[in-house]
């Protein structure tokens, strides 16, 4: 009989396999997830409206909800303009590739940063720096897939549903800080519908909820739609730091 | 002590007013990373790697993987964030550390083990197909769950794992029973250094390849094949002697060793899907 060459290793004894064993990563999710970043990859453009609801936690009433409506353009590699309505007031976010202009136009006030930065890396800095949040960003980052990855304990595909009428992948997640659910579109783009996040960590554990809707896929956006031009009498102010806001 | 003038108070809330920001930020809260460099050129940065070590010596080579692709890669014209790192390839070992002694607050009552699956319960990705179950042998030295054997080939493998001691013979996991051996499931954890001839190859939706031979999966690690729990999603197109029809939802679904399967038909060929009905 042929010698057999299979060797055994226990692994019962190594933590590692342990933790990954904690873990349930559901590769059909996985799939899905990577199928729609994908596709947003290869985007030259694009425009989606997006409806927001999120909690503001309150002492005296709890969890009070507020909801935004933007109109968010995207052109690579470096283009932007999101015009929101809602609770926060109406606001205009026009990044040209060079500098970055928020404009209110309940106070018609304006500020300006100077930011020659990539989509990505405009939005990450601003946020990080400014506090500034760009609506369901999470999906525009090209790390999207392996960034939940790595935060994730569970990632589940759940079925089918129907988000504004269209028919979505349904996949519910949960992280260490935060749970999360993601509604993709199943059709030939894959784009997000819907997103929703609970913070676990938070008091009272508010939530975030973005619908998606009216997307355009590789519109035709002229360079002028991303350039801001200053309102008739309106004031610059300057725009400050969260570190600033800390001290 | 210093006095702050009225007209630096009214500029210092108008510019909190413009910027309308929350406390905590709310939108945008996957810990994205790599991308904070004001004045930074636009290049995404370094990914990590993995690096799988191969055998030497096996039955036959598991397929080659896709490369990871490092960052932004290059396109014909631009896009909107350079394109997706990683797509079917991640690392699944890359943890979070950073929160793990973040306390998490359970203010609601969470059962465990309730249904949250639409339609009552996973749907395939593929769409059912039901064809007759015609039950499978991986060979004459292969044998199903709970066969029994008066003794084993001198050659088997002897292993321990989680305090269990094992044998090991052409694909088949034996215990001690009776005075002599009995075929048991696959335990998970274990590591073998070469599957034998026969086995399949499926991936489950995520890139990774999945090996799959006599009704057990297995994963390639830089050690040898490990044994796993069904992936969801996973493909394969026979099932062992052993499995038993049940009906669910309408649908006629196999049960083999704990696991469902979901008939379904792949490039005109009968295969089945495993789903958690």
């Amino acid at each position: 009989m042929v010698k057999k060459t299979f060797v055994f290793l226990s692994f019962c004894f190594l933590s590692a396999h342990l933790q990954a064993q904690a873990r349930r990563i559901d590769t059909v999710a996985v799939s899905i997830l990577d199928r729609m970043s994908a596709v947003i990859g290869e985007l030259g453009s694009c425009s989606v409206t997006i409806k927001s609801n999120y909690d503001v936690a309150s002492k005296e009433l709890g969890l009070v909800k507020h909801s935004d409506e933007e109109q968010l353009y995207l052109h690579g590699p470096n283009k932007l303009l999101l015009k929101s309505e809602g609770d926060r007031g109406s606001r205009d976010l026009y990044f040209d590739g060079k500098r970055l202009s928020y404009y209110s136009l309940d106070r018609n006030q304006y500020g300006q940063i100077d930011a020659g930065l990539s989509l990505v890396e405009m939005i990450d800095t601003v946020n990080k720096l400014y506090g500034i949040e760009f609506p369901a960003a999470d999906f525009l980052y090209p790390s999207f897939v392996d960034d939940i990855l790595a935060d994730s304990k569970e990632l589940v595909y759940l079925g089918l549903t129907r988000i504004e009428g269209k028919e979505c992948y349904h996949i519910a997640g949960r992280g260490s800080d935060k749970t999360f659910q993601f509604w993709i579109s199943d059709d030939a783009f894959s784009l997000p519908m819907k997103m929703v996040i609970v913070y676990t960590n938070r008091e009272m554990n508010p939530q975030y909820e973005a619908v998606l809707t009216n997307w355009q896929v590789n519109p035709d956006l002229p360079d002028a739609l991303f350039e801001f031009s200053v309102p008739l009498k309106a004031r610059r102010v300057r725009l400050v730091p969260l570190s600033t806001h800390k001290k | 002590m210093q006095t702050v003038s009225k007209p630096t108070i009214f500029f210092l809330l108008s510019m909190l007013a413009l910027a309308g920001i929350p406390g905590e930020g709310i939108a945008q809260r996957f810990n994205h990373g790599g991308f904070s460099r004001p004045g930074a050129p636009a290049a995404a940065p370094a990914r990590a790697v993995p690096q799988p070590v191969r055998p030497e010596a096996r039955p036959a080579a598991p397929p080659a993987r896709p490369e990871i692709r490092p960052g932004a890669q290059p396109v014909e014209r631009p896009t909107i964030n350079g394109g997706s790192w990683n797509s079917g390839n991640h690392d699944y070992s890359r943890p979070a550390e950073a929160h793990e002694n973040v306390p998490v607050r359970q203010n609601v009552t969470a059962r465990d083990r309730v249904n949250v699956y639409h339609t009552g319960g996973y749907r395939g990705v593929h769409p059912y197909y039901y064809h007759p179950y015609r039950p499978y042998y991986w060979g004459p030295h292969w044998h199903p769950l709970g066969f029994f054997l008066t003794a084993l080939a001198s050659d088997a493998i002897f292993f321990s794992l989680n305090n269990q001691r094992y044998y090991y013979d052409d694909g088949v996991y034996y215990q001690p029973s009776n005075g002599g051996y009995s075929v048991v499931s696959a335990p998970v954890g274990a590591i073998v250094a070469a599957l034998p001839p026969g086995y399949e190859t499926t991936t489950a939706g995520d890139g990774n390849n999945y090996f799959y031979f006599g009704g057990v999966f297995y994963v390639y690690t830089g050690q040898g094949y490990q044994v796993v729990m069904a992936p969801p999603g996973a493909v394969i197109t026979q099932l062992p002697v052993g499995a038993v029809e049940q009906s669910v939802n309408g649908e006629t679904l196999l049960v083999y060793n704990n696991t469902y399967y979901l008939p379904i038909s792949q490039d005109g060929q009968d295969a089945y899907e495993v789903v958690n009905p």
